[in-house]
């Protein structure tokens, strides 16, 4: 099926290396726009309940007291969770100078732009208001952990968009070089790159800032998250371990995400080639570091609960470990910490199938840890109340079947018109990499005596 | 809050109440009361059953151990308005604030419905309208005129009936004085058939609920949580010795 | 050339939409710290997060913007845009 064609001005005589990772944007096959049709039907079906929602009231949804939140909230700190796994991964992994990080930023980049963009406007969509949003903006109090959400989520939203953006720009005049259609698409944003190395030296300082700032920034939005639930009064929000265990689970189900992503598209786009079982090996030696972290936190979080007996909180623990939550509560630990322990651990089993049943289980870990968050606090009030079980309407589960069919859309769209791999990384990897990443290794060695007037080895002071 | 009293030269009170738990017979009839004083809406059976019951004061039921046994014991579940509020921390848009003479506020036409207020109560006081309110026929040729009707997506809760204390405040200040204790009562503590409720001014230690309140017999709900309630219960069971 | 002149305009443009999302951002902080004042209502909060932000966005924002400006500057100055 004819997607992009090449346009007048001629292609580079010799074929780039790099062939594969043009072949997505120029070349586009009937199974992309068939799965784009059906995932646009889930997002259409989804965007209809939203609207029977602003017309009847929420009502439509599940939600009653005492358990006043639901899918809505918890859907908006799952996928502002996965939104760590952008950026922050991205920017660690480029400080730290991994070199296996190239054919992962880019992916991990865009995810964080879409996912939080459909996260933020979650709390929109849980507004029994909706069309009085703006009263944020015009009668706003910066008391309210909510306002600090907008303030942080945006901030987040701004950097990485930015962050995104500011690599691609080579890739970007790469395509406007080969002359891929949309052209002054190209043109327009690669912004005059033409890699002259005065270019290069202000891309460099640029991501070199960024990176830093995106970090501290991206840990607030997550934590600023968690201080909607901790700076309430309720049992089992109000603690203090709230800040970490939300970053540590946010970089959890992050990672799980960018797995799942990379093997699918892998997969989908034949990029075998560049992402190899290494790159998903380390990501998955992370992930396991990660799954024993979030053990460790929650570990932490329910024995300092259960010991200290207090009657609330004990009442919530309960309602979590042998209450109505008790399956989604042990289904948890078995995904995020059981399984992935069990699996990752050995060498053998490291391997791209099992890692990939891996993170699917550990998204779906962490959907669940967001769930026990938001409802046991709720449906186990301070004072007697009649019990209400929640459970999620129609509406609730098409609008969260909508948001995430609006991820992958997002993801498919950019594949579209950018490279999902990014080009001028993989061949600065090659160029120059190899080279500079033997010297900086090198220079961690002891370094070598001073040698003698001829080329002999030298001999040691006082020995002969 | 404190500054507009000052400013408007009205002696700083504290609207509370004293619910005596031995008087108390459970009939209900604040509740009811109180949904026709303040207009409250209506459900079908379908989300009283969901949990979706709008009523602003409720009998919640408490179980009480004596010794080896316990005992079932009621008490009316209402906004405390408490002196340093949760629910007023939260709120993002200045919705649910702390207002006139300590009564904690609920301005409908600048609540967004993002129910932060209702999950950070710890008495769970706040209801909230999941869909467009209704009243059958005969209760809506009935509502009283001195409360605003509500629509849907918008939280509400208890406000001590403070359009009572406006009408008594403008009253008062036709005449060019302060309200009295006695012109600003409540709906509920005015039908209630036990006589097992006393409204006033808490900051006037000489008025009588400020002295039952001050009984060994008195307790607050949740007074580990430092939320300084303006509501005590009286129980002999609670007791303090 | 016509069609050089709008790649240009687009790209200013896109400069500006970062900037203006900025300008929102700082106009909007000193209106809080305004309504707060108003209400005496958690002045403290405001004017701490206020001072938090405030510099993110700016770096971000000027970030952009040096690199806007450093591509235009270090394109070579041959006629090939």
């Amino acid at each position: 099926m004819r997607g992009n064609a090449v346009s007048e001005s001629p292609r580079p005589l010799e074929e780039s290396p790099d062939e594969a990772l043009y072949r997505p944007i120029e070349q586009t096959g009937p199974g992309f726009y068939w799965a784009a049709a059906g995932l646009l039907a889930i997002f259409f079906f989804g965007a209809y309940q939203y609207l029977r929602q602003f017309s009847l009231g929420l009502g439509v949804t599940g939600m009653n007291q005492p358990v006043t939140w639901g899918f809505y909230i918890i859907n908006f700190v799952f996928f502002i969770g996965i939104s760590h796994a952008g950026t922050l991964i991205s920017a660690i992994l480029r400080l730290n100078q991994a070199e296996w990080r190239r054919p992962i930023t880019r992916m991990a980049e865009v995810i964080t732009a879409i996912v939080l963009l459909i996260g933020g406007l979650h709390p929109i969509i849980d507004l029994g208001r909706p069309d009085r949003a703006l009263n944020i903006f015009m009668w706003g109090r910066l008391q309210s952990p909510l306002l600090w959400d907008v303030m942080s989520i945006t901030a987040y939203l701004a950097a990485s968009t930015v962050y995104l953006y500011v690599p691609m720009i080579p890739d970007i005049a790469k395509l406007r070089d080969r002359g891929t259609r949309p052209r002054w698409l190209y043109e327009f944003l690669s912004w005059n790159w033409q890699g002259t190395p005065r270019q290069h030296q202000v891309l460099s300082r640029a991501m070199n800032l960024l990176m830093v700032l995106v970090i501290p920034v991206a840990v607030s939005v997550h934590t600023v998250i968690s201080y909607i639930f901790a700076m309430t009064l309720e049992a089992g929000w109000h603690s203090t371990i709230f800040g970490p265990y939300f970053v540590a689970g946010a970089i959890f189900s992050g990672i799980a995400c960018l797995m799942v992503v990379m093997i699918v598209f892998r997969k989908v786009y034949h990029f075998e080639a560049y992402l190899k079982e290494v790159h998903f090996a380390n990501l998955a030696k992370l992930m396991l570091v990660m799954a024993v972290v979030w053990f460790y936190l929650t570990f932490s979080e329910y024995l300092t609960g259960f010991f200290g007996q207090e009657p609330a909180e004990l009442d919530v623990i309960m309602y979590k470990f042998t209450g109505p939550y008790a399956f989604p509560f042990w289904l948890m630990v078995f995904l995020n910490f059981i399984v992935p322990v069990a699996i990752l651990s050995r060498k053998r089993t490291r391997t791209i199938p099992w890692i990939l049943v891996v993170s699917l289980g550990i998204v779906v870990g962490m959907w669940l840890e967001r769930l026990i968050i938001v409802v046991p606090s709720l449906a186990v009030p301070y004072v007697p109340f009649p019990s209400h079980p929640y459970w999620p309407s129609l509406a609730e589960i098409s609008i969260f079947a909508a948001a995430i069919a609006a991820f992958c859309l997002g993801f498919m769209a950019f594949a579209k018109f950018f490279p999902l791999i990014s080009i001028w990384e993989i061949e600065e990897g090659r160029e120059s990499a190899i080279r500079e990443t033997s010297a900086r290794i090198a220079s961690y060695l002891p370094d070598d005596p001073e040698p003698s007037a001829s080329d002999e080895e030298a001999v040691p002071e006082g020995a002969k | 809050m404190s500054k507009e009293l000052s400013e408007s030269g009205l002696r700083h009170r504290r609207w509370g109440m004293v619910i005596d738990l031995d008087r108390c017979t459970g009939c209900a009839a604040c509740v009811a009361a109180c949904k026709a004083e303040n207009n409250v809406p209506e459900v079908s059976p379908e989300e009283a059953q969901m949990g979706r019951v709008m009523s602003w004061m409720r009998i919640a039921r408490k179980e009480v151990a004596e010794g080896e046994r316990a005992s079932i014991s009621m008490y009316p579940s209402l906004c405390q308005h408490c002196e340093t509020a949760p629910c007023t921390w939260v709120c993002p848009v200045h919705a649910t604030y702390k207002g006139i003479d300590g009564i904690v506020g609920q301005t409908y036409p600048r609540c967004i419905g993002c129910r932060y207020c209702m999950a950070a109560c710890p008495y769970t006081v706040k209801v909230f309208n999941w869909s467009e309110p209704r009243w059958e026929e005969a209760l809506r040729e009935h509502t009283n005129p001195d409360v605003s009707l509500r629509y849907k997506g918008v939280v509400e809760k208890c406000t001590f009936c403070s359009h009572r204390l406006l009408k008594a405040r403008d009253d008062a200040a036709v005449e060019g004085r302060d309200v009295r204790e006695e012109e600003y009562q409540p709906a509920c503590v005015e039908v209630c058939p036990a006589k097992a409720m006393l409204f006033g001014d808490l900051e006037d230690e000489d008025s009588r609920v400020a002295t039952a309140a001050r009984s060994p017999r008195g307790h607050q709900l949740l007074e580990e949580l430092g939320t300084e309630p303006a509501v005590h219960y009286l129980d002999e069971r609670e007791r303090r010795v | 050339m016509i069609y050089h002149k709008w790649i240009t305009a687009l790209q200013f443009l896109s400069i500006m939409l970062m900037w203006s999302f900025a300008a929102a951002i700082l106009i909007f902080i000193p209106w809080l710290v305004a309504v707060s004042l108003r209400w005496n209502d958690a002045l403290n909060w405001t004017l701490a997060i206020s001072l938090v932000m405030t510099p993110v966005y700016l770096t971000v924002a000027g970030t952009l913007t040096y690199v806007f400006i450093g591509l235009r500057r270090g394109a070579p100055k041959d006629g090939d845009q």
